[in-house]
């Protein structure tokens, strides 16, 4: 049957992507296990070895390969990320509430939100600079590049939770108003919770896309670098397999995390169906 | 009617309630309107005017003059790097969409199953959790002449020399721009296709419809939507491009953003901001000419 | 001060061109069971949740317990309010449901073992008891029916307004519940203002009926006066039990497609509908005569249609229209009729009515 033939084919086709989309990650992953300190980042393995995981934490004898520039950098990416999480976040939920009623200009809100995503990070960041340089403010990675970061996030959150609210039903907020209930803490009550799991999503999204920012926060970031800026300075000085190494540790921390909250998920999932009862009236 | 209206002052209740509803909805949308006014579209402004400024060695003047301009537009390197950055876009859209595509036709139409497609999709972003810059270094030792690549290709018998032309060419920024945004384009089309009732495609089944008038008629109009938006992301990152270009082609290749990073260092701020105006351009028609293509507002 | 627990003057409201409720005025009893009659697009929603406040009129007072709150919010009116999808907070257990609405409303609170002592009894009164604990999903739909009402009637509201309570539940389960609403209204003594899309459950329900059509009241009466005598013939037939032929009064008689009627006792309007009800039809072979005071008409057996307690039959006049009968049967079998043949349908002179 003629579509049949076009699933396998398509299916293959996949198949052949995905090993496209993991083709670097699979290099990268046997090279960090490449012998040092003289063993560099191409082929072939000279030795296989976890020296190169050792040496990211320290425990290496001193040898002319600098550590990666990371813990500071690393610590830095974590705070901004949190900090632009929190603050986009908010944003996001309220811009979304504001967009449940049909106001004059929401057109012009919603794209000028959205736009936010659509600036290439070179021209925001180039931009700011030259704000911060014209007025006299200096670039730091909690101020100009955390304004940027939140401009990326901020639109990601808001879209998040637009199409929560979209699902959402309002007749529960209506339902606590009749009770007597202020709309205020009718919010904190009955809406926020609900729309919990929503928020969690943004507030994963926006910490993501801030930690691994890069392009905005070239220009914006000052002297004290980012865990990317630190990578990216890397680049045009050698490059050692102590990078992968990093790489697939970041990695396998993120899917740690992540399969957590999947396993969570199923289990809560599973626990509310099977107390689902049927019963007469 | 006898209903007592005493004075204009007083509005129908309807219209009060109104009004309260309206300052509470500007109130929740001022913080978020206000931060992108001061810091998405004053930076971008400032981009423009700068562009418009005197640049001397190793600083700048609000004196305006188009003189950055001319020399953008005389110089054969910066018109060379303007006509590298479409080509690269354009070929880039091109791949990513050959490739996601199918992909997503495989992922949104073809696999019913609920939790099979969401468990693919997951798939094929777990690559996107290692960090992006990481991520285009792999692609160095994949594609050098003693690379994964060639290594793997000279196992198999397939060829006797190795490729030289897979790294520091075009070809490796345009294999690992697409392998690094390909997937904005299955996300948005599987998306869309997974929306389709697949009802209506049994119904044209059974009218006798073969695929492909299927595809043609059904399918592909319907997953216009995401198209757009794959395109719209892709391109975005594509023509913002840097880091890519720089690590894999070994400064051969010179897109816009390219020139814009080694302005910024070397302190050219207003060639830099007419370098920034220029893609911001280039960038403004793509995305206008692909939102023409559908209306993405009603479809979110 | 007048003695009904709500009293709507002049209500109007419009959305955009289109009149939703056009100059509504009513005086709602206390202690009374009212149902809210009329088709889809006739306002009764719109009217409901204007009185809750969750739409504002464009023109009109509402006095409710002696207050005006028409600018009074949701929040500060004290009327209580069932939703047809029952609105339950889907992250609280049916305790915490019910007990919301004493924990977190503005003003004065009562103490924790007083909410709880007022909850429980509550739940046990809807007849929730044991259930306590569960989920909002780990509940049927007439439970969670239950549960709606309790949350709303343990803050003790004069009024409650439910918008087709009854709507999102099978059949069966209905007319079970109908009774229950009833009982448990009586027991609390509040009003209960139930707006409903069906006709027989508006007159089973309701101690008093209000019909609204397009935006207007057109009837507000008990049950059997709107079985009765409906106010017009749009009324009579949204109750689905009047035969109706549209016509003139021509001297003593009604002239329509369907014959010439003797009019009925009673004042009639010039021109507009005449109405049998269908239980009032009896049906006769042709050929037996009709008595002096009963109106015969012949028409040609159709179908029919067995609903357990009675049987209607459908018959074809001459002019093509259908008319309807019920006949209750009680201990007798149905009566067979031959498809196609003619019968003689009569009732009494003064059973049938002209309406405008």
């Amino acid at each position: 049957m003629e579509s049949r033939l076009i699933k396998w084919a398509l299916g293959g086709f996949t198949a052949l992507i995905v090993v496209f989309l993991y083709a670097p990650f699979a290099v990268l992953a046997i090279l960090s296990f490449q012998t040092g300190p003289e063993g560099g980042p191409q082929f072939p393995i000279v030795a296989w070895s976890v020296y190169w995981y050792k040496h990211l934490f320290g425990l290496t004898p001193p040898s002319r390969i600098a550590p990666l520039p990371i813990e500071s950098a690393l610590a830095r990416s974590l705070t901004l990320a949190v900090m632009t999480m929190i603050v986009s976040t908010v944003l996001g939920v309220m811009a979304a509430q504001a967009f449940r009623t049909r106001f004059k200009g929401a057109g012009l809100v919603f794209y000028l939100i959205i736009l936010g995503m659509m600036v290439p990070g070179v021209l925001i960041g180039l931009g700011m600079a030259l704000l911060a340089n014209t007025i006299g403010l200096d670039r730091h990675w909690w101020s100009t590049a955390f304004a940027l970061h939140v401009v990326y996030t901020f639109p990601f959150a808001f879209l998040v939770m637009l199409a929560i609210f979209n699902r959402f039903d309002a007749s529960v907020e209506e339902a606590s108003w009749s009770l007597g209930v202020s709309p205020a803490r009718t919010f904190r009550k009955v809406t926020f919770p609900l729309i919990f799991p929503g928020v969690l999503s943004a507030m994963l999204f926006a910490f993501t896309l801030s930690y691994d920012e890069f392009s905005r926060t070239l220009f914006t970031s000052g002297r004290e670098l980012t865990l990317p800026l630190a990578i990216y300075g890397t680049f045009s000085v050698e490059i050692h397999p102590n990078i992968f190494a990093f790489g697939v540790l970041t990695t396998l921390f993120s899917f740690a995390l992540l399969a957590i909250y999947a396993i969570l998920m199923a289990l809560s999932v599973r626990r509310a169906r099977r107390l689902m009862i049927q019963e007469e009236a | 009617m006898t209903t007592a209206i005493v004075s204009d002052a007083i509005e129908s209740p309807a219209a009060a309630a109104q009004q309260t509803r309206r300052r509470v909805v500007y109130w929740l949308i001022a913080p978020g309107v206000l931060w992108m006014l001061i810091f998405l579209v004053l930076p971008m402004a400032m981009m423009i005017y700068v562009s418009f400024w005197t640049q001397t060695t190793f600083k700048i003047e609000p004196i305006l003059t188009t003189r950055s301009w001319v020399a953008f537009f005389t110089s054969e390197t910066y018109l060379d790097a303007l006509w590298t950055t479409i080509r690269i876009w354009l070929i880039v859209l091109g791949a990513t969409l050959l490739v996601g595509y199918p992909t997503a036709l495989f992922i949104g139409l073809f696999v019913r199953n609920k939790t099979l497609q969401t468990a693919l999709l997951v798939v094929c972003v777990i690559p996107f959790w290692t960090s992006f810059l990481i991520r285009v270094l792999a692609w160095r030792p994949m594609l050098g002449t003693e690379g994964a690549v060639n290594i793997l290709l000279m196992k198999a018998g397939l060829i006797s020399q190795p490729i030289e032309a897979l790294l520091y060419t075009d070809l490796s920024v345009i294999i690992g721009m697409t392998q690094i945004y390909c997937v904005f384009m299955v996300g948005p089309i599987a998306f869309m296709l997974s929306r389709i009732d697949p009802t209506i495609i049994e119904a044209a089944r059974d009218l006798g419809a073969g695929f492909w008038r299927i595809f043609r008629t059904i399918i592909l109009p319907l997953s216009m939507p995401g198209v757009v938006v794959g395109a719209i992301f892709v391109s975005v990152m594509v023509l913002g491009e840097f880091a890519t270009s720089a690590a894999l082609s070994g400064r051969k290749v010179n897109l816009l953003g390219n020139i814009i990073v080694t302005q910024v260092g070397s302190l050219r701020w207003s060639f830099a901001a007419v370098v920034g105006v220029v893609l911001t351009i280039i960038m403004g028609a793509a995305v206008s000419i692909l939102l023409r293509v559908v209306d993405l507002r009603r479809e979110l | 001060m007048s003695a009904g627990v709500l009293q709507i003057t002049g209500l109007t409201k419009r959305y955009g061109g289109a009149v939703a409720l056009d100059d509504v005025s009513l005086d709602i009893p206390r202690d009374c069971y009212v149902s809210l009659l009329g088709p889809s697009g006739s306002g009764k929603t719109v009217l409901l949740r204007v009185i809750a406040g969750f739409e504002e009129p464009d023109a009109g007072t509402i006095e409710f317990a002696g207050r005006p709150i028409v600018a009074a919010p949701v929040y500060n009116r004290g009327i209580g309010f069932v939703f047809q999808n029952f609105a339950l907070f889907p992250h609280l257990s049916v305790e915490e449901n019910v007990a919301f609405g004493l924990k977190n409303r503005a003003g004065a609170t009562l103490g924790k073992s007083e909410i709880r002592d007022r909850v429980r009894a509550m739940i046990e009164l809807v007849g929730l008891a044991g259930l306590e604990a569960r989920g909002v999903h780990q509940i049927s739909g007439g439970q969670r029916q239950r549960v709606a009402l309790a949350r709303t009637l343990v803050t003790e509201p004069p009024l409650v307004l439910l918008d087709e309570p009854l709507g999102a539940l099978d059949a069966n389960l209905r007319t079970r519940i109908r009774a229950e609403l009833r009982m448990i209204r009586e027991r609390l003594g509040v009003t209960f203002l139930h707006v409903t899309g069906s006709e027989s459950e508006a007159l089973a329900i309701g101690d008093r009926v209000i019909v609204l059509d397009r935006g207007r009241v057109v009837q507000f009466d008990d049950p059997d006066t709107l079985f009765e005598r409906p106010a017009s013939a749009r009324v009579a037939r949204f109750l689905n039990c009047y035969n109706l032929f549209g016509g003139a009064v021509a001297g003593a008689s009604f002239q329509s497609d369907a014959g010439e009627f003797p009019l009925p006792r009673g004042p009639c309007p010039p021109r507009g509908f005449y109405g049998v009800r269908y239980d009032r039809i009896a049906v006769a072979p042709r050929a037996e005569k009709s008595g002096a005071d009963q109106v015969s008409l012949t028409a040609a057996f159709v179908a029919s249609e067995f609903t357990g307690p009675s049987l209607l039959s459908f018959f074809k006049l001459a002019s093509g229209q259908i008319v309807e009968v019920e006949t209750p049967l009680g201990d007798r079998a149905p009566p067979q009729y031959e498809l196609g043949e003619a019968y003689a349908l009569s009732w009494r002179r003064d059973g049938a009515r002209v309406f405008a």
